[in-house]
């Protein structure tokens, strides 16, 4: 009798249960990027070298995860301000083409307008891969990206 | 040689390398969004993606664009996931690029400021499957820079991206994209 009362009450507490869950996944959002932790932490240019050393082991190492999350320490080469408002802040040596491009978070952008060629930052981001282009110079992109620390 | 034509010369050494440096326009920044929803779903099925490199060789009427299958964003990080996961298969194709042409180039004057319809077709890799693709866009010209827009549709079936029959209600096969993009000029 007692088990039985058990497993009647069961029923609608897992129902209701796996109810929230779904409910909550489905309107689950993307991470911000200020309140993570992340997969590793990384120079710039140490970055630039993984993908440049051997393109699809980076690709397999980064891309195979649902999102990987990087701290990237390294020297702003450029802030770049689009037509529509939106800021990439563009980490690397200056004496080559090849740049980690940090894509800001559309809730992040106002963090941008402060930083100037050559600061030192720390940027948090989700990895996208890489493009490699000899005329372009190539580039890590970054995503969703957030400046963790800068001087 | 006397002093004015040197100048002269000067001037024409300049002109030149001005003009040759201003063949080449690019961006890194250019934007792409598509949206594959069907009327009768009751969540929209579209994603952005912020960091499109593309380049346009305005002497030949080359074009081209890559773009990064992880860096689109959408509303939902679920969505984001199964599009990475199950549709686009992200891990496995990384990478889409368009290469093509302007076939109607030299009806576009790059050095006067304005807006021009520019046919364009070439070939597009998605999901590992490479189709012909044609499509009538613009370019306009601002302050000697040209700004791009373009929209097209392609079918996700001829890129060999199947939809489950359970959410076939939701997402249609037919995806309508839209391209832009402000280019610089390309130095060196």
């Amino acid at each position: 009798m007692k088990r039985k009362k058990v497993i009647l009450l069961s029923v609608p507490v897992l129902l209701l249960l796996s109810g929230w869950y779904g409910y909550s996944e489905y309107n689950r959002r993307n991470k911000d990027m200020s309140a993570v932790t992340v997969d590793l932490s990384v120079t710039a240019t140490d970055l630039i070298k993984k993908f440049e050393a051997d393109e699809t082991a980076a690709d397999k190492f980064f891309l195979t995860k649902k999102e990987f999350i990087v701290e990237v320490k390294g020297n702003v080469k450029e802030v770049k301000k689009d037509e529509k408002g939106y800021y990439t802040i563009v980490l690397g040596d200056t004496t080559t083409m090849s740049s980690v491009r940090c894509s800001m978070d559309t809730t992040h952008q106002d963090e941008a307008t402060a930083i100037k060629a050559g600061n030192a930052v720390i940027v948090h981001g989700a990895i996208t891969g890489f493009n490699k282009d000899e005329l372009l110079g190539s580039d890590v992109i970054l995503n969703r990206c957030v400046i963790y620390k800068s001087n | 040689m006397n002093r004015k034509n040197f100048s002269v010369l000067l001037v024409l050494v300049m002109a030149g390398t001005l003009l040759h440096a201003q063949e080449k326009f690019y961006t890194k920044t250019g934007k792409i969004f598509f949206k594959c929803t069907k009327a009768s779903s009751p969540e929209k099925i579209e994603g952005t993606n912020k960091s499109i490199t593309c380049v346009i060789d305005t002497k030949t009427g080359n074009i081209q664009f890559a773009v990064l299958m992880k860096g689109f964003e959408f509303d939902r990080a679920l969505m984001q996931e199964h599009f990475n996961e199950n549709y686009i298969e992200s891990d496995k194709f990384p990478k889409s690029e368009f290469k093509g042409l302007i076939t109607n180039n030299s009806e576009i004057n790059y050095a006067k400021d304005g807006s021009y319809p520019a046919k364009v077709k070439g070939s597009l890799l998605i999901h590992g499957e490479t189709r012909t693709i044609e499509t009538t866009g613009t370019i306009s010209v601002k302050a000697g820079k040209p700004v791009i827009n373009a929209t097209f549709q392609v079918l996700l079936s001829d890129y060999k991206i199947s939809i489950p029959s359970l959410v076939s209600d939701k997402i249609s096969n037919t995806v309508d994209i839209t391209i832009d993009g402000a280019l610089d000029p390309l130095k060196g």
